[in-house]
């Protein structure tokens, strides 16, 4: 391949395969911590806000079901092995029951009808230091 | 009236043609609509890399930090939140460029080509406003989940901007400055 300018050919030297390398590893090695691990840090409490009471928080750390009264009913929330998830809410929709579990800190689920909604919270976790979305 | 004499050099309407340049290109790329905020393919970038490919990271940090000022003021967005994610990812992207061709900067065997510096200063570029936007505008983990996506778009339209800047900058190799 000659080096002849504008010969129309695209040209890789060494170094640019390595960097093409890195970037694409950095791609792949961001994909199995930030979405598939646990590199934004575990969560450990959860808190519950019911209508306009203050929030009250709950340890991920026993499994419990809790129960609490909203607007227009009952919404049971399980805690088991550090996640939550609505397992019952006495709403329409059931958004809240298929959003599923809640992982890792920040993650956020709400039974609007009811006026209860969960977030996730990790005291331990360096990101959440900084959190001011409260 | 005593009058006022600007002396201009050749390289000042170097950085003002150039800076021109990437003004326009960045200005037109901004009109077109974007899949995710954040993600565009980066043209004015490939001026940035020209100048310092052929003229050294001085002339390339005048020509960007003139367009992201003068390209700000035009589209109205100057001292806005988006201004100061196109500042602080132009900043990093120049500094993560200098920081790849010290350790290569009396081989220039070793250094890598346009392509190489492009997806450097395109992967640079997007982490740069990453962190602006996660520590000063939206501070909540949730946001890491879309690094990924952000960084995947950055290589392949960093290997894009790469191959036109490598058009752009070959037939000026055999040139002198």
């Amino acid at each position: 391949m000659t080096n002849a300018p504008g010969n129309g050919t695209i040209h890789f030297k060494g170094t640019d395969i390595i960097i093409l390398l890195l970037a694409v590893l950095l791609c792949v090695w961001l994909y199995f911590s930030l979405w598939f691990g646990q590199a934004i840090g575990k969560a450990d409490t959860l808190i519950v806000q019911i209508d306009d009471q203050s929030p009250t928080e709950y340890s991920l750390k026993n499994d419990r079901l809790l129960k609490f009264n909203g607007r227009i009913g009952t919404s049971l929330i399980e805690i088991k092995q550090g996640k939550a998830r609505f397992i019952h809410s006495s709403c329409r929709n059931q958004f809240c029951v298929f959003h599923g579990w809640l992982t890792t800190p920040g993650d956020t689920t709400a039974c609007l009808p009811n006026r209860i909604s969960i977030t996730l919270k990790g005291y331990a976790s360096e990101y959440d230091a900084l959190a001011g979305e409260r | 009236m005593k009058q006022l004499h600007f002396i201009t050099t050749h390289e000042d309407h170097r950085v003002a043609l150039l800076a021109a340049l990437a003004i326009t290109i960045h200005i037109i790329e901004s009109a077109f609509p974007t899949p995710l905020p954040g993600i565009k393919p980066g043209l004015a970038n490939v001026i940035t890399l020209f100048c310092f490919i052929r003229y050294g990271w001085k002339t390339a940090l005048q020509v960007s930090l003139l367009r992201v000022v003068i390209s700000s003021l035009i589209l109205g967005s100057f001292l806005s939140p988006t201004f100061l994610l196109s500042l602080s990812g132009a900043l990093l992207s120049l500094l993560s460029l200098l920081l790849v061709q010290w350790p290569f900067r009396h081989h220039l065997k070793y250094q890598p080509s346009a392509i190489g510096y492009a997806l450097i200063a395109s992967i640079s570029h997007i982490s740069g406003q990453f962190l602006v936007a996660w520590y000063f505008f939206i501070p909540h983990p949730g946001l890491f989940k879309l690094l990924p996506i952000f960084i995947t778009f950055a290589v392949l339209l960093g290997l894009v901007s790469g191959i036109i800047t490598q058009f752009l900058v070959e037939p000026y190799k055999a040139l002198p400055e």
